[in-house]
């Protein structure tokens, strides 16, 4: 999730953006071949937000939005973490029970369509899922103020099922610094470091996309298990403080980690930014036209909030990304992490993607690009899910060795 | 747990010595009682224990002079599966609800896996099965009220919660609610209701008590009500004198309130102290352990050997003489034995009944799953 009200993955009328689009038959027969014989995964989907109005299906096509069954079929998306997202200024036992609420949205979703998901919470589970055919549901919860200070609805979460949280949203909470938020803590308090190591004793991953620099630092030093920034992009390329410079993620990686591209077009593209930032009007008329259109339906607000930006972009008013600058991100975070530390997590249906990454259909884009630019089959399967996969597993194997570890 | 005064629900605990001359020899189980009552699946559906979990010192696998369920009690009185009551006050109600009662789970979770040699967490007939086999404690959770749903209850909404528990596999406990709500549930639900600790209102006229009928009904579709070991609600004159002193009770529990906070476990000990002292000065009337064999005979009477169970209300009630803790349980199954009960039936009384409406909840479970 992106912005505090507006911010959305949107399905433009295919018609119009062909021109711009990848084109389906631009896929190779082995860009095609690798991208679906691969496990695909996808660390940050706000789809969520769509469910709680209680009339969308994830099993039916729609124009709008960019997940649904046919679409991740479509683009062999094989698994894919649901956000569990509230605002961050919503806190205590609201933040609580609206965390639930969306916590079993996402257990609902995966219920009604049996045979096209499967809830998963491990590595072997995503596999397995695979093995059947089905996609994977995982889930994350994105602002650690869901917890509302609590290790017991931190437990209660897991298990459920949820299997990352994100330290901050884009608030600081309660004992850990945003990276968009004027910091207060210093980083991680004494009892986010416990958050932290209590994470790592339930196989929870420790995502440290949103947080504050300092944050990430305490977080990488306590933490036993590797971390990931489940939607970060690189600063080095776009100077958001939600990306990550080369050396964090040179960092994060010496520990095992793993950033997860985020395709957010505003921290993909500088001159994307410095549009935004030029003209705060834009972004102002923005949401007033989303909060017009939604209300407070978080759910169309991300919807909406793409849609009226693309809106600009075709006014000329603000500029066109388009989705090559997503393999630029893989590539300088390959480069300066290694190809073992990077991954996909598209923040679809909760940012503004780019031109020819409308909805998960375009996935295979990236595949293509990623051999053209002369990836090895190997590195590119580990882009698209294996380096999600073995963190997963290392998280797992820390969890048992700590919980198998004689009590103090 | 029970409500004695207005709406305080605690737990007790007495001195081991204290009772002894009241308690019928606990010594004098039989060979054979022994036999069947350590080679049986013993459950009881609700004993408030995570109350005293919440103090924080509180540790499930020491011996405690206080209170009335721990590991090397359950271990002495065969007590092999424990429903732990989720419980937080009727006053609580919203959002902070939800919060308690996810602590509550979470801190019976913790208990269960620091004692993961002793206890096993269960969900199901088949787990708890497997937790005898090995020689485990089988812990399971209840959500004592409707509350921490966080939602208004209205009539269909009710109705909806009852039915999302069949699907989900809950079963559905008709203690503590009207007797409109019972025949509602009744209606309503395709599994058979439990009543998790309530006993019978034809020797103790207590509202949380079933009438015959409401015995009746629910045993005709294979529900199963639970024997509550509560004094008040075991016995007709602990009853009506403790109802006497009411406006007396009732300013003691303000007093007790006042110097216990919130801490559920402190008011309690108070409560219970104060009972005692109202006994001991011939204010009450002593209740021994044999009323709760007397109300599973009323129950087998009425509807037969498969319709009745234990529901002690262990660590939120006020035991009866005799039956302190769960380290006497034994002396149920020697009392049913010397009534003439086959084993077979005293071993459906101990545990098998609940597990017959487990499967079933289970079953229907499935069905309703798969029917979508």
């Amino acid at each position: 999730m992106v912005r505090a009200i507006l911010c959305a993955g949107a399905c433009a009328a295919a018609g119009v953006l062909l021109a711009g689009a990848m084109k389906a038959d631009g896929i190779s027969e082995r860009a095609r071949k690798l991208h679906f014989s691969s496990i695909v995964v996808d660390t940050h989907d706000d789809t969520t937000q769509r469910f709680l109005d209680g009339k969308f299906d994830l099993g039916t096509r729609s124009s709008a939005g960019s997940i649904d069954i046919p679409r991740m079929r479509e683009g062999n998306l094989s698994a894919i973490f649901f956000s569990i997202w509230i605002p961050s200024k919503v806190t205590g036992p609201e933040a609580v029970d609206r965390a639930l609420v969306q916590i079993d949205a996402v257990r609902e979703q995966v219920r009604k369509h049996p045979n096209d998901m499967v809830l998963a919470t491990t590595a072997a589970e995503i596999r397995e899922a695979r093995k059947q055919g089905k996609i994977a549901a995982l889930m994350g919860v994105e602002g650690g103020h869901m917890i509302n200070s609590d290790l017991g609805v931190l437990r209660s979460y897991a298990a459920l099922g949820v299997r990352y949280m994100t330290l901050t949203h884009s608030g600081n909470d309660e004992w850990a610094d945003s990276s968009t938020d004027k910091a207060v803590h210093n980083g991680l308090t004494e009892f986010g470091k416990g958050v932290v190591r209590e994470m790592n004793r339930l196989g929870v991953m420790v995502d440290i996309s949103h947080v504050s620099d300092k944050t990430f630092y305490d977080a990488l030093e306590v933490s036993k298990a590797p971390l990931i920034a489940s939607h970060s992009s690189c600063r080095a390329i776009c100077d958001a403080p939600r990306n990550m410079t080369d050396q964090m993620m040179k960092d994060l990686a010496a520990k095992g980690g793993v950033i997860q591209i985020n395709y957010h077009v505003g921290f993909l593209s500088q001159e994307f930014r410095n549009s935004e930032k030029a003209d705060p009007e834009i972004n102002k008329a923005i949401s007033a036209k989303v909060m017009e259109r939604c209300g407070d339906n978080e759910g169309c607000q991300l919807i909406e909030g793409d849609r009226i930006t693309r809106e600009y972009v075709a006014q000329g008013k603000l500029p066109r990304v388009d989705f090559a600058r997503i393999i630029e991100h893989i590539d300088r975070a390959v480069k300066a992490a290694g190809v073992d530390h990077v991954g996909l997590g598209s923040d679809f249906d909760g940012a503004n993607m780019p031109y020819g990454m409308e909805d998960a259909t375009k996935l295979p884009a990236i595949t293509e690009s990623l051999l053209q630019k002369g990836y090895s089959e190997g590195d590119v399967k580990r882009i698209l899910g294996e380096n999600t996969l073995r963190v997963m597993a290392e998280v797992e194997r820390v969890s048992h060795e700590l919980n198998a570890a004689p009590k103090k | 747990m029970r409500r004695v005064f207005a709406f305080l629900c605690v737990s007790a605990c007495l001195g081991a010595g204290f009772f002894l001359a009241f308690s019928a020899s606990a010594d004098d189980i039989t060979e054979r009682a022994k036999k069947l009552h350590f080679s049986s699946i013993v459950l009881d559906t609700h004993a408030d224990t995570p109350q005293r979990m919440l103090t924080g010192n509180f540790d499930l696998g020491k011996r405690d002079t206080e209170g009335h369920v721990d590991i090397p009690r359950m271990r002495e009185g065969g007590l092999n599966v424990q429903l732990f009551s989720i419980f937080i006050s009727g006053r609580i109600l919203g959002l902070p609800a939800i919060q308690q009662a996810l602590d509550q789970i979470d801190i019976a979770r913790q208990n269960a896996q620091q004692h993961s040699k002793d206890l096993m967490l269960a969900t199901t007939a088949e787990e708890i099965r497997r937790a005898h086999a090995q020689g485990n404690i089988a812990i399971l959770a209840g959500m004592e009220g409707g509350h921490m749903i966080g939602n208004d209850i209205h009539m269909d909404f009710g109705k909806e919660v009852v039915h999302e528990m069949n699907r989900q596999g809950m079963l559905v406990d008709i203690s503590h609610v009207s007797d409109k709500t019972f025949y509602d549930a009744l209606e309503v639900s395709t599994v058979p209701l439990i009543a998790s600790h309530s006993s019978a209102r034809a020797i103790s006229n207590h509202p949380r008590n079933m009438s015959d009928d409401m015995i009746k009904a629910p045993a005709a579709k294979g529900g199963v009500i639970r024997i509550n070991y509560e004094r008040n609600y075991l016995s007709e004159e602990y009853r009506s004198a403790f109802a006497a002193l009411a406006g007396d009770l009732r300013r003691m529990e303000e007093k007790f309130k006042k110097e216990c906070g919130d801490d559920n476990v402190c008011i309690g000990k108070a409560e219970i102290k104060l009972t005692r002292d109202l006994t001991d000065a011939g204010k009450l009337p002593h209740v021994s352990w044999e009323k709760i064999v007397d109300h599973i005979d009323h129950v087998v009477k009425l509807v037969g050997a498969e319709h009745v169970g234990l529901g002690s209300d262990f660590d939120g009630a006020d035991m009866p003489e005799g039956i302190e803790d769960c380290s006497k349980l034994p002396k149920i199954t020697e009392a049913l034995l010397r009534k003439g009960y086959q084993e077979d039936d005293i071993r459906k009384i101990l545990g098998g009944n609940i597990l017959r409406v487990m499967e079933q909840s289970e079953k229907v479970s499935k069905e309703m799953q798969a029917a979508q």
